[in-house]
């Protein structure tokens, strides 16, 4: 992600970041994105969020 | 000025002493009072103490005592993460925002403890928001490491992890979003459990990240840390996430030996970065639990790089929960964590969907990995505990946590001592388990620790030397 793209993202948020922290706010959203921009959205398992969320494995084949 | 060894007795031993009348819960309010007067000006661990409700407490369990009340937790002396309501008490959450707020109720686990006859010595002081680290010039002053007073106690349950460490508590509780309980136990030398999302209420604990908080006990053993869990969970129908799961008796299985069970090492994203002191005790944590007749394999875990994702979810998640007083009253925010949670408004719709769908394909990987072991084990933290010169630098990263993958997945998760770096810094093993199967971790956690006697250490608590920041 660069600069200008977490600028964007401000203005689009409606949001005022002080320039000497877009550094620091660029470099979290650059780790915090990178997994989700690697992922192929649809090879990927559909999931709905959940109304609650159950930590349970998933019920498969294994019967578990 | 309390003794070191009543200051460090464990939960078991101080109920044991009630009973054979060697020891009052008012006299040892009053000794740990003292304590905290000599020792936590130093420390920072309370933001407020609360002395009268504290003597009306322990008198309250020595008439129970005296009338034969069998509960593990009567007459213990406790204090609360500042996050947790307490009614008449205030709550601050480590802000300015909420220096003044005076709940008029009690979270689900305050209330749990209270009827299980716990003595509330006052509340400890959290990172802002259990998040942001206090810079200097914040409304409250941090809690300091009773290990080296220079390094930071971890966070966010800060005090939790100090005031423990300083023998001023026997428990306490703190709240874990990504590693808010494990990481200042660790940092600190003490034991801190994450329990399953669910088994423990969030109710009455000011959020940060809705589907990724939750809230658990620490202590000094994980004996202690297993009652103040049977205290504890249980359905709470305030706390939407809240579990109708059974409650086991985590105390009950304790002693029972570790032979044959099966513990995975997952390797990959756990020792990246790995400092050689945290490496080589936690080889030698794995080479005791095989003493111990663990079976100890190494283990793959798919996707468990998709754990960074959990910052997409929790900055996005901080934002909406604050969003209306970032916009109004940015001000009462502390610095850099204000930038932090404004990062969550550039968090997508879509970013955050994905990022819950790959959270969904990681927990379902863990949790294949843990129908072929029982426990897994890695280090709690990659590194000691940075210096707070170090973590005040505002480009100081957001270090990749050890932590986070069992918050994501909700899996129950253990901290506990397994060495000491050069410098005399705290070093930490963490034990996860299937869910809802807190019993199985305790149970191998409780077998290390009785072979071994790091939890035994204590800190050089004098002199606390060095600026206070």
């Amino acid at each position: 992600m660069t600069l200008d793209e977490v600028r964007a993202r401000m203005r689009a948020a409606g949001v005022e970041i002080p320039e000497e922290r877009l550094e620091l706010v660029r470099r979290l959203l650059t780790d915090a994105l990178g997994p989700v921009r690697a992922l192929d959205a649809r090879a990927a398992r559909a999931l709905e969020p959940a109304v609650t969320f159950d930590a349970a494995p998933p019920r498969d084949a294994d019967g578990g | 000025m309390v003794g070191d060894e009543l200051a460090y007795a464990t939960i078991r031993e101080l109920g044991a002493r009630f009973r054979r009348r060697e020891l009052s819960p008012v006299e040892l309010v009053r000794a740990q009072l003292a304590r905290i007067e000599a020792l936590d000006p130093a420390l920072s661990a309370f933001v407020t103490l609360t002395a009268d409700q504290a003597l009306a407490d322990a008198r309250a369990a020595e008439a129970a005592l005296r009338r034969g009340d069998p509960g593990p937790l009567t007459g213990v002396p406790v204090a609360y993460k500042d996050l947790y309501a307490t009614r008449g008490v205030r709550t601050t959450a480590g802000s300015a925002l909420l220096a003044d707020w005076v709940p008029d109720h009690d979270a689900t686990c305050v209330a749990r403890l209270a009827r299980a006859g716990v003595v509330m010595l006052g509340k400890l002081i959290t990172h802002e928001f259990a998040f942001g680290i206090q810079f200097p010039g914040h409304r409250f002053r941090p809690a300091r490491n009773p290990w080296n007073a220079a390094h930071i106690p971890g966070g966010s349950s800060s005090g939790s992890g100090a005031a423990l460490a300083a023998g001023l508590v026997a428990g306490s509780l703190g709240s874990d979003t990504g590693g808010s309980i494990r990481g200042p136990a660790a940092f600190c030398g003490v034991v801190g459990l994450k329990p399953t999302y669910g088994r423990a209420s969030r109710a009455g604990v000011v959020t940060l990240s809705w589907t990724l908080d939750h809230t658990g006990p620490m202590a000094r053993t994980v004996e202690d840390v297993a009652l103040l869990l049977g205290a504890l969970a249980g359905h709470d129908p305030a706390d939407p996430a809240s579990s109708r799961a059974p409650v086991a008796d985590y105390t009950a299985g304790l002693g029972q030996p570790v032979r044959g069970l099966r513990i995975g090492v997952p390797r990959d994203y756990f020792h990246d970065g790995l400092d050689p002191e945290v490496a080589r005790a936690f080889e030698e944590a794995l080479a005791a639990l095989r003493g111990l007749g663990a079976l100890v394999e190494d283990v793959e875990i798919p996707h468990i790089w998709d754990a960074w994702a959990f910052m997409a979810i929790m900055l996005a998640e901080a934002f909406a929960y604050h969003e209306r007083d970032l916009r109004e009253r940015p001000g009462l925010y502390g610095e850099v964590l204000r930038e932090k949670m404004l990062a969550g408004a550039l968090v997508s719709a879509s970013e955050y969907v994905q990022a819950q769908r790959l959270r969904a394909r990681l927990a379902g990987a863990m949790a294949a990995v843990l129908r072929r072991v029982d426990v897994l084990a890695t280090p709690t933290t990659p590194k000691p505990a940075p210096t707070f010169a170090t973590v005040h630098d505002p480009d100081f990263p957001f270090a990749r946590s050890n932590m986070a993958p069992f918050n994501m997945s909700g899996l129950p998760a253990l901290a506990l001592p397994c060495g000491f770096s050069a410098s005399g810094l705290p070093l930490s093993l963490q034990l996860a388990g299937r869910p809802f199967d807190e019993t199985t971790v305790l149970r191998v956690g409780h077998a290390y620790e009785q072979a071994t006697a790091w939890h035994r250490r204590r800190p050089p608590l004098t002199p606390l030397t060095g600026a206070i920041p």
